[in-house]
């Protein structure tokens, strides 16, 4: 066991320089460099900009420098816990993600369990009642979640918030308690606003949810031992949480691999449009505007999580089910 | 040396400080009356100067004699909508204290100078108020600008480059001196037109700089090891960057910085909310002499910009028009009444809302020959059907017309806004045969010379919807020209180099910057000047570089138009000057060197109805102008309660 998490660890490090690399790239396949978004940027608002400064910033910045420079550069910096700077806000990356990340963690863990606290008992319920009236009705709505954009879902609560509980529009709490430190005002304005984001995000999580958990119970279902037990005169109840329910939730801890990195980076679009303080808006900006080590290291750091997740749910997997053996990747 | 004489200067600001707290002590009861209520609490225990020490001892006088202006009361919180944190530059930008700064007829006047005389436009002398001072309450002195001068603009290492270039008449920097405490000198042996303009810019040139603050950052005056350890603490590479980043005077976004602007930024970046609180040294007062701005603090709330029109439409923005469009229109105008705003419609000042460039520096040769070609241009010119544009995107609402100046402005002139610009396919069509294209393929598209059909690529910026639908209706009108036209958007920077590389054989984007110029202001829009120019780069690169890089004009109109750019400069008289504008109107007009489409393109303006002195009707123009800076806000006021406080 130590052998293959020690083998699994050393693997991640090509692993995470491969993706450094590929982020890198892609963030600089668009043409030009950030200067050049930020002198178009101006140019559209009607902003003229003084050339030699521009010169000036670019060496400054080391954007004149070749790829493969600032490449290295990069990735020397971060062994060394240094993110690189961003352009854009004129600091470095750690202290412009900031309070950022803390808001993200809130909406996103209340969005998984919200999702859960939905999906699971649909899910269960869908699959002891397979092909009954509540089976299709709940797995339609599922789907609707699933069908409606993110983002029209959006408007329309924001529309209707502000109209009927004069909710501020966007954002994740009133405007005055912004930079406050937090009060119990804050916390009951952060519960107004949070519901939709929550409910915008969740609704389109909860049809796979319920998809592969009916679908993983169903298999189960089938079973010999599910009769035998049945034939033995167990309680339906015990029957379906102490056997077929436990075998069922494998894909739950295989899922900890794409929700870490979904926790931090929270669902962009969404974001956008609700107009939420978190990580997702500014990744978004940073890769519009080029500001390339904010955007590449924020890439960088989900990245990472999604190779620890991975990590982490293969060794809860193989703790959790004695059925998952380490042979298949040993004998080789 | 310097470092004295700037001891000396404080040491006398001091001295007289003292004497004015003395002189000053059986005045206290009528200068209170007139204090700023919010500030009462803070001058009384002594954290701050009273008034008559805040204020420069010749304060500058806002003007109330336009009678839609009233003088105001103090109080109230002014909620602005932006959608990036870098955009609270624009708080710069409306804060609109000069130098010297344009009026709403757009004249230049003093403002933060108490007066400056002008030799020939070549020597400008300024006097600055005795007794301004910084917002940190530091006095301001021509120290400043020396401080700009020596230890910023000719630094080699902040400056590479030296000086900014308006302060380079052929390569000449100016000879700048500081006789007193109170007076700055620019001289050069030519006349320099840009300079007051570039100091009453919306993003000005900033010739001075805190250098009370600064001198911490700058290795000249700091000790090292002390600024050494501020470099590391801020993560910057060395004291440039330091230095750098603690002066984004424009930019707004370091709340140490001291100020002279209305309203000073308390909030560190990034945040999602911005706070600027009154400047209380600050140097203009009421016709009451009651010290502006009335507004105590204006709240610059970051949103996303698709959520800026929802946003404003629920009544969270007192005064907002940037990120709202004129499609925004109706959907504001429904929420006027519950929300207790008005929407106002401003004029752009833009010359065209839409303008197509041919490129006459197309790598094309055929296309090339053709673009150069006045008949051809005329033509596609006179096959637009403007009014359908103008009904059909524009509500009727907009102007049909080249790109030129504006009807308002004063130089304009009917004949530059009609000709070549009336819908006459005929006439179109006999321009083109007369030009050798006779010959057509099976779709009645022509045929160029070396016998391609004749169909022109246009290539957008793709950033509006606008630009496509105005180019749908233009394909259907040049098809009846016997023109194909396909639309191409890309990306701002692939479009600019498109145009620069030639590949593009036209693009659309809008028209002049200032639509309503005087003839004291630079025409060198209308002549190949910069790179960026979409219907000559490779000429407006050569005169950009002077003569460096790109190609020297070869096309006779284009020619005189550089030249008489090049005369404008060392017009001695106003008449001349305007003479030469006149000119290059009218070249353009005649030549069709930009196919504009539309102006008059209306701006909606979202105002509370509590809010005062903001006009109904308004231009909304980036410079001259810098949107509400022209108005000046530190003007406008709350009606009754305001809001919050």
């Amino acid at each position: 066991m130590l052998g293959y998490v020690v083998r699994r660890v050393l693997l991640m490090v090509p692993t995470v320089l491969a993706i450094s690399a590929i982020v890198f790239v892609i963030i600089q396949l668009p043409p030009g460099d950030y200067l050049e978004s930020h002198i178009a940027e101006l140019r559209s608002q009607g902003e003229s900009v003084d050339l030699e400064k521009i010169e000036f910033l670019r060496s400054r910045y080391g954007l004149d420098k070749p790829v493969y420079e600032q490449y290295f550069f990069w990735v020397l910096g971060m062994f060394q816990g240094n993110f690189g700077f961003s352009f854009e806000y004129d600091l470095p990356v750690t202290e412009v993600v900031g309070d950022r990340m803390f808001l993200t963690i809130i909406i996103s863990t209340v969005t998984i369990l919200f999702t859960w606290i939905i999906a699971f008992p649909i899910g269960v319920y869908s699959a002891t009642h397979q092909y009954s009236w509540g089976d299709y009705g709940l797995t339609l709505l599922g789907f609707i979640g699933l069908a409606t954009p993110n983002f029209l879902l959006a408007l329309v609560m924001l529309y209707l918030a502000n109209v009927y509980f004069d909710t501020s529009i966007g954002g994740l709490m009133e405007p005055a308690y912004i930079d406050q430190p937090w009060s119990w005002g804050k916390v009951v304005s952060v519960l107004e606003h949070l519901w939709i984001p929550v409910i915008v995000i969740g609704t389109s999580g909860t049809a796979g949810m319920i998809r592969r958990l009916r679908a993983n119970l169903l298999d189960e279902l089938q079973k010999q031992y599910v009769i035998t037990g049945r034939a033995k005169g167990l309680p339906r109840l015990k029957l379906l949480t102490k056997y077929p329910l436990r075998m069922s939730l494998n894909f739950f801890i295989a899922d900890i691999g794409s929700i870490l990195p979904s926790v931090i980076s929270g669902a962009e679009i969404t974001a956008v449009v609700l107009s939420l303080p978190t990580t997702g808006p500014m990744l978004l900006g940073a890769l519009q505007s080029q500001d390339m080590y904010l955007a590449g290291s924020f890439l960088m750091f989900l990245a990472s999580l999604t190779v620890v997740g991975v990590l982490v749910s293969d060794l809860c997997l193989a703790m959790l089910d004695p059925r998952i053996r380490l042979q298949g990747t040993v004998t080789r | 040396m310097h470092r004295n004489r700037a001891a000396n200067v404080r040491m006398n600001r001091s001295l007289l400080t003292g004497l004015a707290l003395l002189l000053a002590v059986p005045m206290t009861n009528t200068a209170a009356s007139s204090e700023v209520p919010t500030l009462v609490a803070r001058v009384a225990s002594g954290d701050l100067p009273a008034l008559a020490q805040r204020l420069p001892e010749q304060p500058a006088i806002a003007n109330f004699d336009s009678p839609e202006l009233q003088v105001g009361e103090y109080g109230g919180e002014l909620r602005l909508l932006m959608a990036k944190a870098k955009d609270i530059r624009m708080m710069m930008v409306y804060g609109y204290a000069r130098l010297v700064a344009y009026d709403p007829k757009f004249a230049l006047q003093p403002d933060i100078l108490e007066r400056i005389e002008i030799d020939e436009n070549r020597v400008f002398t300024m006097h600055l108020r005795r007794g301004h001072r910084w917002s940190d309450g530091y006095p301001f002195t021509s120290e400043a600008f020396r401080y700009y001068w020596d230890d910023v603009a000719n630094n080699p290492d902040l400056s590479p480059h030296g000086p900014s270039k308006v302060l380079m008449v052929g390569g000449e920097a100016p000879q700048v001196e500081f006789p007193d405490a109170f007076t700055v000198r620019y001289s050069w042996s030519k006349p320099n037109p840009y300079f007051l303009p570039a100091l009453a810019g919306a993003r000005p040139l900033f010739i001075y700089r805190a250098g009370h603050y600064l001198q911490q950052f700058h290795r000249r005056y700091a000790d090292p090891a002390k600024l050494q350890e501020l470099v590391t603490e801020a993560g910057t590479r060395d004291w440039i960057g330091l230095h750098l980043r603690r002066d984004h005077q424009y930019k707004f976004d370091n709340p140490n910085l001291p100020t002279l602007q209305p309203w000073v930024n308390t909030t560190e970046s990034p945040s999602e909310r911005f706070i600027f609180e009154r400047n209380p040294y600050y140097h203009r007062v009421d016709s009451k002499a009651r010290q502006l701005p009335y507004i105590d603090r204006v709240v610059v709330n970051i949103v996303s910009s698709s959520l800026v029109p929802a946003k404003t439409g629920a009544g969270d923005s007192d005064l907002q028009a940037r990120y709202l469009r004129l499609d925004n229109y109706t959907f504001l105008k429904a929420g006027e009444q519950r929300n207790d705003y008005s929407v106002r419609l401003w004029n752009k000042a833009i010359g065209a809302q839409i303008a197509l460039f041919p490129n006459l520096n197309s790598s094309d040769p055929v296309w090339r020959k053709l673009a150069r070609d006045v008949r051809f241009r005329r033509a596609l010119s006179l096959a637009i059907h403007r009014r359908e544009v103008n009904q059909v995107v524009y509500f009727g609402m907009a102007l049909e017309s080249n790109n030129t100046v504006l009807p308002s402005g004063p130089l304009y002139k009917p004949e530059y806004q009609k000709k070549w610009a009336e819908f006459d396919l005929e006439h179109a069509n006999r321009l083109l045969d007369e030009i050798g294209l006779t010959k057509r393929d099976k779709r009645g598209v022509r045929l160029r010379p070396d016998g391609k059909p004749m169909e022109v690529t246009v290539h957008s910026a793709g950033e509006s919807t606008e630009e496509t639908d105005v180019l749908e209706l233009i394909h259907d009108s040049w098809l009846k020209a016997g023109i194909k036209l396909y639309t191409r958007a890309s990306q701002r920077e692939v479009f600019r180099n498109r145009v620069f590389s030639g590949e593009a054989m036209m693009s659309v984007w809008s028209g002049l910057s200032n639509g309503v110029p005087t003839a004291d202001m630079s025409p060198e829009e209308l002549a190949p000047t910069a790179q960026d120019q979409l219907q000559w780069p490779q000429w407006g690169q050569f005169f950009q570089t002077g003569g460096h890089a790109g190609e020297a004009p070869d096309m006779p109109s284009a020619m005189r138009l550089a030249e008489l750019n090049v005369l404008w400069r060392s017009a001695p008289s106003a008449h001349e000057r305007e003479e030469i504008w006149h000119e290059m109107l009218a070249i353009h007009a005649d030549q069709v060197l930009s196919i504009g489409v539309v102006c008059g393109v209306n701006q909606p303006v979202v105002v509370s109805n509590r809010l005062q002195n903001v006009p109904v009707q308004g231009w909304y123009n980036w410079d001259p102008g810098s949107y509400f800076g022209l108005y000046k806000p530190d003007m406008f006021w709350f009606n009754g309660s305001g809001r919050g406080g």
